[in-house]
């Protein structure tokens, strides 16, 4: 019977490869020349008030969409969907995609710096042939936020958008938000940074007033560092504000309050204890649906349903895996199992979608009409373990998800009279 | 069995006395055995109830898939499986719609030895004092009291091997446990089951020992270190058996001095201990495969092999089940040539032993939907797996690599009673363990809190 297995998977393998082939490369030529795309017959995920739209019609015009069900569709390419569901591209965040090749392979990591302070510009750093970039697009993710890890100061850089076209113009904002850590430390208090943070913004506050009062311009004699900081008491920029025991998140909403930061919490084990006051502050918390256990004494009521409980609060809710950027293709299925511990499957969509993209200001996100053509036709239930991305398209161009992964699968799965590294 | 091989060495030696007796005879001092169950299992199966499950979807773990069918329970052991069971004086679940499959067994976990929450008076798990610890046992640092076992069997976990990290060339042994909730590790003990030795190579003992500047600095410093200690362990071996040849021939033999890393080793060689490695490159299982033919052991089951698709009829043929993760990648170089495909080209070797494992707190509670994306991957590039083929990764196989199959990880007749009842189809994203069996008794209950257990550390927490 396995050997049975193997063959047929041989046979089917080569079908496989043509189809594709044929496909790719039709792509390609369209793609040079097409201006206009319709995808007919969809089922549309809008995440936008148009809600979910069946039979639906989508227009991408060069990289934007620029109608949904036209009266008239004249187009250069038409895809036929057959009811399958078209969303926004997914969009991932806080990892170090682009940042990292090999985890433990020091030359290959980008993300930190003991040098590295809140004017951090990680983006400089952005690799989009990375092999892991290829391999999340497997998940349906067309746009990430990178997150660096920062160095030894208070504060651990700012975060940038990128797409994963794997283009060298993949950057979409470049220091987008600025990011701190907060809570246990192995050495010394957490009141420690609690205190330095509140300093600093009221120091820097004062300068600024200081300056007003003087009929001065602040701006040309504040240093870099301090800048970015005008930025975030401006509101200009969002604070994401890793932490998870209840009273640092507290902190955090009072510092909030004081300086009228643009504040987002990230990780944020704690919330569901004080989700009420996080929903009418407005402030978005970043979070996994999986760490439902207790890893610290800062986060001991990590459960599977914790994203259910923020959203039904009215918490504007992303989803987020911790730290992982080989694996964010798996990002969907962490959205199925929060659906399956409760959560709407629509807010689930909207926390890999609309929310990211709202909380970073990205023109992706949702489908509707002026948004980037950032979309996915899914096999079936983007969230289910079954299903698979059927097309993808980023900034309206179509995109590939074969990693360096199915090379590899393919070598050795293919038969050969050579070794293995004649087939290629 | 202990006692009985004590007794027929007894009997022996009496027997090599009488036929001697007109020889110069030695006065014999009492044998010297190594005990070697020194922390036996005081485990027993929670109150059990006589059950039949109804018209469910049942997977049998041993490759067949049985709709609207029926599995009775009586007495801790699986008595039927079929259709239209009739039987008195028994609890009936009716499970339409619902799947039925054995107990999850997960052959690769650090619970217990890495708990929740992680805080260094804890960290239990890797003796990174030198190379080679065989002599540790990881069932000695144990914590029952770990949070993460009630998260894996909510999600189906009734048998878990508990091994030492992958710092060393040989970490220690492994314990494979029960995963019912107790005081004390042998509470939780799978009667029986033999012991597991962790060896590992690659990376992480290279690294460990070449940032001392000691060996292993490199993976030949690695191989030499395995050498030296089977050698050594073979001298051992030796030893022990020209003491109880010498002893059962009426001799008056002085014992070898015991060595507990030796012990270790000596059970390897002697059949009784299983090896579970810890090797992810092909060009290493294949080195370690003559290492062991070199040195006359079973070179048992390879972990977190990544690379074993490269192999996957070597594997076969060398009979060595081969336990892996659906995806994880890229955090080392030795896990960098990852495809997704990996459990299921090697499962279609001859003569395979495909295992799905976690090394994960989070993973290890959804080891069913871990299954479920090898099966969907694979299937999406030219396979034809089924649901009755994905679930024997994470029961039989699981099970035969730990040597406990002849008990459980399969629904047949005779088996001990473990298994879990779905609320759907175990490789759906949605699915969740309803109800949790082990040995006949209910240990989880998704609708009743009365089966839902609580770690001590968490009671009482605000």
């Amino acid at each position: 019977m396995k050997f049975k297995q193997f063959t047929r998977l041989k046979q089917f393998k080569t079908v496989t490869f043509i189809f594709s082939a044929a496909l790719s490369s039709a792509f390609l030529t369209h793609a040079a020349q097409a201006k206009t795309i319709a995808i007919t017959n969809a089922t549309v995920y809008t995440v936008a008030s148009q809600g979910i739209l069946s039979h639906a019609t989508v227009i991408i015009e060069n990289d934007i969409i620029t109608a949904i069900n036209p009266e008239h569709v004249d187009v250069d390419e038409t895809i036929e969907a057959n009811g399958r569901i078209l969303t926004p591209g997914f969009i991932g965040s806080m990892n170090a995609l682009g940042l990292v090749e090999v985890g433990a392979v020091a030359r290959t990591r980008d993300g930190r710096d003991k040098k590295a302070n809140i004017t951090f510009d990680a983006s400089l750093a952005f690799n989009p042939k990375s092999t892991l970039i290829a391999y999340s697009r497997k998940g349906g993710i067309t746009d990430n936020i990178v997150a660096p890890s920062g160095g030894e100061g208070l504060f651990a850089g700012q975060t940038f958008a990128a797409n994963l076209s794997g283009n060298f113009n993949s950057i979409i904002t470049k220091q987008n938000a600025v990011l701190v850590y907060l809570g246990a430390e192995s050495k010394g208090s957490r009141a420690q940074k609690l205190q330095a943070l509140d300093h600093r913004f009221a120091d820097i506050q004062e300068k600024l007033d200081k300056k007003t009062d003087k009929d001065e311009k602040p701006a040309k004699t504040l240093k870099r560092d301090e800048k970015v900081i005008k930025t975030l008491l401006s509101g200009e920029k969002p604070l994401l504000a890793y932490a998870d025991r209840a009273t640092d998140l507290l902190a955090l909403l009072a510092l909030k309050q004081k300086y009228n930061l643009d504040l987002v919490l990230v990780s944020a084990s704690d919330a569901v204890l004080i989700a009420d006051k996080i929903a009418a502050e407005n402030v978005p918390v970043i979070i996994s649906s999986i760490d439902n256990l207790p890893s610290s004494f800062d986060s001991l009521h990590g459960d599977l349903s914790n994203m259910a409980t923020l959203t039904a609060a009215g918490v504007k809710v992303i989803l987020a895996p911790k730290g992982d950027s080989h694996n964010l293709n798996q990002l969907r299925f962490d959205a199925g199992i929060a659906v399956a511990n409760g959560l709407a499957k629509t807010d689930a969509l909207s926390a890999v979608t609309a929310n990211v993209a709202d909380v970073f200001k990205l023109n992706s996100g949702r489908i509707s009409v002026g948004k980037k053509a950032n979309l996915v036709l899914w096999s079936a239930d983007p969230f289910e373990l079954s299903s698979k991305v059927d097309l993808m398209w980023i900034n309206g161009k179509p995109v590939s998800t074969q990693s360096r992964q199915d090379a590899l699968r393919e070598r050795y799965t293919s038969q050969s009279d050579l070794p293995r590294a004649y087939s290629k | 069995m202990q006692s009985l091989s004590v007794r027929l060495s007894l009997i022996m030696a009496t027997m090599s006395l009488s036929l001697t007796a007109c020889l110069p005879s030695e006065k014999q001092d009492a044998i010297v055995n190594i005990n070697k169950n020194p922390f036996p299992s005081t485990y027993q199966a929670l109150p059990q109830q006589n059950t039949l499950f109804t018209n469910a979807t049942v997977l049998t773990g041993i490759g067949q898939r049985l709709d609207n069918a029926d599995v009775l329970i009586v007495d801790g052991k699986i008595t039927q499986v079929g259709i239209d069971i009739v039987a008195a004086d028994v609890v009936t679940i009716d499970a339409q719609g619902k799947w039925l499959t054995p107990g999850i067994i997960d052959v690769h976990s650090h619970l217990g030895v890495y708990p929740s929450p992680s805080v260094e008076s804890h960290s239990d798990g890797n003796e990174m004092t030198e190379p080679n610890t065989a002599e540790v046992w990881a069932e000695h640092s144990v914590w029952p009291q770990d949070p993460g076992f009630q998260a894996a069997r909510a999600g189906g976990i009734t048998t878990l091997q508990i091994l030492p990290g992958s710092a060393n060339l040989f970490g220690g042994r492994g314990v494979t446990l029960r995963n019912v909730p107790s005081e004390t590790m042998q509470g939780m003990k799978f009667i029986e089951a033999p012991y597991g030795l962790k060896m590992a190579c690659g990376e992480n003992p290279k690294r460990v020992y070449g940032g001392r500047k000691q060996q292993p600095s490199t993976r030949m410093g690695n191989v030499a270190g395995y050498r030296a200690a089977w050698a050594a362990a073979t001298e051992y071996k030796r030893a022990w058996d020209m003491y109880n040849s010498d002893y059962a021939a009426g001799k008056n033999p002085q014992p070898p001095t015991r060595d507990l890393e030796l012990d270790t080793l000596m059970g390897v060689l002697d059949g009784e201990i299983r090896i579970h490695n810890h090797c992810y490159k092909a060009e290493e299982m294949a080195v370690m495969m003559d290492l062991a033919k070199e040195f006359n052991y079973n070179s048992g089951t390879f972990h977190h092999g990544i690379e074993a698709y490269k192999i996957a009829d070597k594997l076969g043929e060398n009979g060595n089940c081969v336990a892996m993760w659906p995806d994880w990648w890229g955090f080392k170089m030795e896990a960098y040539d990852m495809v997704e495909e990996n459990v299921a080209i090697v499962d279609a070797a001859k003569n395979s032993c495909a295992i799905v494992h976690s090394d994960s707190n989070t993973t290890i509670q959804r080891l069913n939907q871990e299954a479920g994306k090898v099966m969907y991957r694979a299937n999406d590039n030219g396979f034809d797996l089924k649901p009755e083929d994905a679930i024997k990764w994470i029961t039989f196989n699981a099970a035969k690599s730990l040597g406990i199959s002849h008990k459980t990880g399969s629904l047949a007749q005779g088996k001990n009673a473990d298994l879990v009842l779905w609320n759907s189809n175990p490789f759906s994203v949605y699915a969740q363990a309803e109800q949790v069996f082990i040995d006949g008794a209910k240990v989880y209950d998704r609708h009743d809190e009365k089966y839902q257990a609580k770690s001590d550390f968490l009671l009482g927490q605000e």
